[in-house]
């Protein structure tokens, strides 16, 4: 009986699809594959780096960093701070034990697994500097080289036993320290311009505007650099990085240590 | 020609990451499907490679398949493999 | 209509029907981390719809190119604006997927937890549990 309902299953999903398919190639508005982008796009990619008319310019020849942090930089921001929140309230729920060092300690894996971890490391901290702070003229920027560079401390963390991360220097309060003051840093950046024009700058203001005289270098050397594109992929990419580790760090702790949050509770709350 | 020959990769390699989604979701042994799971993230990474995305394909593979298995492994292993 | 909006139609067909296993499976297993599985299944399949919408043909006798610059002068810019794909759709699913990560770190917290209290990540276990302590709580 089961047989004939999953058959039967199968196809009324089948008939569904295909008709919202159908509803899709003949309610849309023009060909469903054009052969020109939209007009909207065209200005975007005309206005990012056009060295002749520096009316809307960004510096930076990448449209997509240009549009996440100067076209539409307010939407950036308030990502940044629900990513922000999310990884604070990881963290409240386990607030009785966040700093303490772990009771059961390991021995991690092999050593030929450990060595051959120890050199790879290197080369993934190398590749994640190497996408933050090249975002403006390749694809890449904040989010990818932290996502890249976050994935270093979480294998070690896997294969050298917590012996290592109790050990370490980077404890628990200086990555706060450190993720407090990254995201200072883009909120102090985005209101340079109103504080050092005495009022008449825009806040996430990039490249001289027509009314206001302050501008972030466009140059670095010979090398375009965005403006405040630059700063922001560097104090977001410090960021995703220790959000990754503290929220890592929280959830790899041993039964017997996280046992201790929820006694004197008895089933549920 | 050019055209049709990457048109026909996008139609055949989205056709074939239905059937990893299908026995994803279908298995009952938990680490099966986190490695079906990270299989059909490899062939959309490929996907959005083709489809001229570059910035999207950096964060997805760091985040799909580096960051979300490893912390479900990590969950399975504490909680229990079976359903 | 041709061949190549065929294949893009049969590209948006998959993606359709991966948005409809993903949410049968969030809704119909009881197990917590396969719904969690499901969830993210999901989300990838949603953010890969966004990216194909941003697709086009290619211009007559050019190739298509992604939306970086390498040649500021004035001639090669009128070439670039003709042949790029659209750069918008890539800003918005930059955005989503760092805040669906942040939301499913949090959800694995959740389950933890959940796994602490009750001793079981089964939802019916957990409901039928939660029942019994109202029940001997308010008798």
């Amino acid at each position: 009986m089961s047989r004939v309902r999953e058959a039967v299953f199968i196809t009324l999903f089948l008939t569904v699809v295909s008709l919202i398919v159908l509803a899709t190639i003949t309610a849309s508005q023009g060909e469903i594959l054009p052969r020109t982008t939209r007009s909207l796009a065209k200005t975007f990619l005309n206005t990012t780096y056009n060295v002749i008319d520096r009316k809307f310019w960004t510096a930076s020849p990448e449209a997509v960093a240009a549009i996440v942090w100067d076209y539409r930089g307010l939407d950036t921001f308030y990502e940044t701070i629900v990513f922000y929140t999310a990884i604070i309230s990881c963290l409240m729920l386990y607030r009785d034990i966040l700093g303490k060092p772990d009771v059961t300690k390991g021995e991690g894996l092999s050593v030929v697994v450990k060595r051959a971890n120890a050199i790879a490391t290197v080369g993934i901290i190398a590749v994640g500097a190497s996408t933050i702070l090249h975002g403006m003229i390749t694809p890449g920027g904040g989010f990818q080289g932290g996502a890249i560079a976050a994935v270093a401390p979480v294998v070690l963390l896997v294969v050298f036993s917590r012996n290592l991360i109790d050990r370490s220097r980077l404890t628990y309060r200086k990555s706060i320290v450190l993720r407090n003051l990254a995201i200072l840093s883009i909120v102090l950046t985005a209101l340079l311009p109103v504080l050092l024009s005495a009022g008449r700058g825009y806040v996430f203001q990039n490249q001289n505007k027509e009314f206001s005289v302050f501008s972030y270098p466009s140059l670095l050397i010979d090398v375009p650099m965005g403006g405040s594109i630059w700063f922001y992929n560097l104090f977001e990419g410090i960021a995703v990085f220790t959000a990754f580790y503290l929220a890592f760090r929280t959830i790899l702790y041993s039964e017997a240590i996280s046992l201790i949050v929820v006694e004197g509770e008895d089933r549920g709350f | 020609m050019l055209e049709t020959v990457i048109f026909s990769i996008i139609g055949a390699v989205s056709l074939v990451s239905i059937v990893f989604v299908a026995l994803a979701i279908s298995t009952r042994d938990l680490l099966k499907a986190v490695i079906y799971s990270a299989v059909q993230s490899t062939l959309y990474a490929f996907l959005m490679y083709l489809l001229m995305a570059p910035d999207i394909v950096l964060v997805y593979v760091a985040v799909s398949v580096g960051l979300l298995p490893l912390i479900t492994i990590a969950l399975l292993k504490k909680v229990g493999r079976y359903e | 209509m041709d061949f190549e909006t065929l294949l893009y139609i049969a590209a948006i067909f998959s993606i359709y029907v991966n948005i409809a296993i993903g949410m049968y499976g969030i809704v119909a297993k009881p197990n917590l981390i396969k719904k969690f599985i499901a969830l993210t299944i999901l989300q990838d399949s949603v953010n890969l719809f966004l990216i194909i919408a941003g697709y086009r043909r290619w211009y007559e006798g050019r190739y298509i190119q992604p939306p970086v610059i390498t040649n500021p002068s004035v001639e090669a810019l009128e070439k670039f604006v003709e042949s790029s794909v659209d750069p918008l759709p890539q800003a918005l699913v930059l955005t989503a997927i760092v805040i669906g990560l942040a939301v499913n770190v949090f959800l694995a917290t959740i389950i933890l937890h959940l796994y602490r209290h009750f001793n079981t990540v089964n939802v019916d276990e957990i409901g039928r549990l939660k029942r019994e302590m109202i029940i001997e709580e308010t008798s």
